[in-house]
């Protein structure tokens, strides 16, 4: 029975025991729930469980080629952020962590729209806590901001589930055309979950607003879930490809200038998502391959990122760039990690970025896309620039703050070297890692001209980077707000619409008073001509005697109707 | 050396030194990208300098127009 259970479903079940345990039993009951989960993934492929409700069949477990490698991943994610949320004694972000991770593995695993829609919203709703954890009117403003993004995007997923259903009377989580009606509200559902260009907005918005804990873990399910879709529903849908490229680039300017380290690593997120959305455009399986392999060392890498900068937030309460420095001597395991994680994002040789990025940069070369090949690699050069060099050197070396502190608590530690060992695992032994993507494939990383023509790119952008910064032309750190796509919502469509309402006020003011000066215009008028406060002999208040005039000059123009027309 | 790295840093300098010794691999093997123009002599470590130096420029010219106080959202 336990086996047709889908993969992630024991533990959303699983974590409504987590408020009435003690801490330590806690943590091992949370990787036990982890553990079946997996276990479920033993199963092989094929379609394991559906129900029948209401004449329509839901398929809640099924797994292929392409669910194994998300499911892998998002179990072993799940486990480090059990680890490295293992210090905080409250239960409210273990239960939040653990359900969120359980309905994101077992939305992977959903075969029609209508379960990947509960899992969706599950997503949405178990995740917002994490950014309530947060514990500041910001991150409780951004966490509203989160949900309303969230759900909405869920609403366009149901639109198209419904829409599809009844046109074809099933509503299957498989191939879309893009042409179709519920096509686009399938994608447009995808778009805003993989925080497309300019639907960006709730991501930079609430993931640095969340507990140290809480980012880690939002950094890993939402946008690989979306990229999944993506790599299930639209392989090979062409425009993805130039959204790709928008977002690979599009968050460098703003990451660049940004303060908050989180801040920059979640636009960091953003353009590396992109990498993966140019791979689903193009379509073919080592584009493909290249997607997942890049989703997955990107949950590995900015995970530990995150880790790092969450460790640093965790110890000092800030992870503003204008504020840190100097801190490798307090915290030097913690900064060699968040280097590990910061050189496998930048792709050097040798680490998890490198055997994924070259994956899909010969796709590229493959296809003959050539703008998009050299946009890809000018991102390639700009990430190392504004998240590889700029989060770690601001963080631990750069000026000297005065910020003491001490190294992070063990089980930090702990999460942040699993999470380093295995993005150089990956790096150093791609051909097993090639094992666990969707299609086989006999792909080479590590060739004189991948591997040079790599290391000058990154030695030369990152000689540009200390060139900029040895003769100052390095503009200062200040405490600031950047704007972003959010802004239409939080301050555009909020001014717009107050002028609107003002506008509204003043016509209505204006309409009143035209009135009134219309009523007491009459008022006199039939004061003055009539006898006073009198009909028929019978004493009246002024409003009676105005109503019975305005009824007689009435009868009297119905009357000269009549007669003359 | 010692007065390169006295002006320039041990981290700068250590940077330099591997951006020659690649510069030299290039010239011993045959380096080939994927599109033809790549196949120009040090075309990665043009890209990736000039790459980091037009950010930076347009991050720069952003910069006024992005920037704003630090509770801007908040007034």
């Amino acid at each position: 029975m336990m086996n047709n259970f889908p993969p992630g479903f024991v533990m959303i079940i699983g974590a409504l025991l987590i408020p009435f345990l003690p801490h330590i039993l806690r943590q091992i009951y949370m990787l036990v729930l982890i553990l079946i989960s997996a276990y479920t993934l033993t199963l092989g492929f094929g379609i394991h469980t559906k129900i029948t409700l209401m004449d329509i069949e839901f398929i809640l477990f099924q797994s292929d080629l392409l669910t194994l490698p998300f499911a892998i991943i998002f179990h072993v994610a799940a486990v480090l952020n059990v680890i490295y949320g293992a210090h905080v004694k409250h239960w409210n972000q273990h239960i939040a962590i653990m359900s969120y991770s359980g309905a994101a593995i077992a939305a992977v695993h959903a075969g029609d729209l209508f379960t990947l829609f509960v899992w969706w919203e599950a997503t949405a709703i178990t995740s917002v806590f994490l950014i309530l954890a947060g514990k500041t009117n910001r991150s409780y403003g951004a966490a509203f901001r989160y949900l309303i993004v969230q759900i909405g995007s869920g609403m366009f997923l149901l639109a198209g589930a419904i829409l599809l259903m009844s046109e074809s009377g099933n509503a299957e989580f498989g191939n879309f055309d893009i042409n179709t009606l519920y096509g686009q509200l399938i994608f447009i559902a995808f778009g805003i979950k993989a925080a497309f260009p300019l639907l960006n907005g709730w991501l930079q918005d609430s993931y640095p607003e969340a507990s140290e804990i809480g980012t880690v873990a939002l950094s890993v399910f939402t946008t690989k879930l979306a990229v999944f879709c993506f790599a299930k529903s639209f392989a090979g849908t062409e425009i993805l490809i130039l959204i790709g490229v928008i977002m690979t680039f599009f968050p460098m300017f703003f990451a660049i200038i940004e303060n908050d380290l989180r801040r920059v690593l979640t636009y960091c997120l953003n353009s590396q998502l992109g990498f993966m959305i140019v791979a689903i455009g193009i379509g073919t399986e080592l584009a493909i391959n290249g997607a997942v392999a890049h989703a997955i060392v990107h949950i590995l890498y900015k995970g530990l990122l995150f880790m790092g900068i969450g460790a640093v937030l965790y110890r000092t309460s800030t992870c503003k760039a204008s504020e840190l420095g100097g801190l490798f001597k307090f915290m030097p395991i913690t900064a060699i990690c968040t280097i590990i994680g910061a050189v496998s994002l930048s792709a050097f040789p040798l680490f998890s970025g490198f055997v994924t990025k070259t994956l899909i940069l010969s796709a590229l070369g493959k296809e003959g896309l050539a703008f998009a090949y050299f946009m890809l690699l000018f991102s390639s050069a700009g990430v190392l620039i504004y998240s590889g060099i700029r989060v770690p050197f601001f963080a631990f070396f750069a000026n000297e703050s005065n910020i003491g502190s001490k190294e992070a608590p063990l089980n930090m530690i702990i999460a942040m070297i699993v999470a380093s060992i295995l993005c150089i695992l990956i790096g150093i032994l791609p051909s097993y890692f090639y094992e666990i993507l969707p299609y086989q494939i006999q792909y080479q990383p590590y060739d004189f001209s991948h591997v040079v023509g790599q290391m000058q790119l990154l030695t030369f952008a990152a000689f540009a980077f200390i060139c900029i910064w040895h003769f100052k032309i390095y503009p200062p750190e200040l405490n600031s707000t950047i704007l972003n796509s959010d802004w239409i919502y939080r301050k555009m469509i909020p001014g717009v619409l107050l002028s609107i309402l003002n506008l509204i006020n003043d016509i209505n003011k204006k309409i009143e008073q035209f009135f009134e000066f219309l009523f007491i215009s009459i008022k006199k008028f039939f004061a003055n001509t009539m006898i006073k406060n009198k009909v028929f002999d019978r004493e009246v208040g002024q409003d009676t005697l105005i109503v019975v005039q305005l009824f007689i000059i009435l009868l009297i123009l119905i009357f000269v109707w009549k007669i003359y027309l | 050396m010692k007065y390169l790295i006295e002006k320039f840093g041990k981290i700068n300098t250590l940077v330099l030194f591997f951006c020659i010794i690649f510069l030299i691999l290039e010239l011993i093997g045959h380096r080939y990208g994927e599109t033809s123009i790549e196949d120009i002599l040090f075309f990665p470590a043009i890209f990736g300098f000039f790459s980091c130096l037009i950010i930076f420029v347009i991050a720069i010219i952003l910069r006024p127009l992005l920037m704003k106080d630090e509770d801007y959202y908040d007034e």
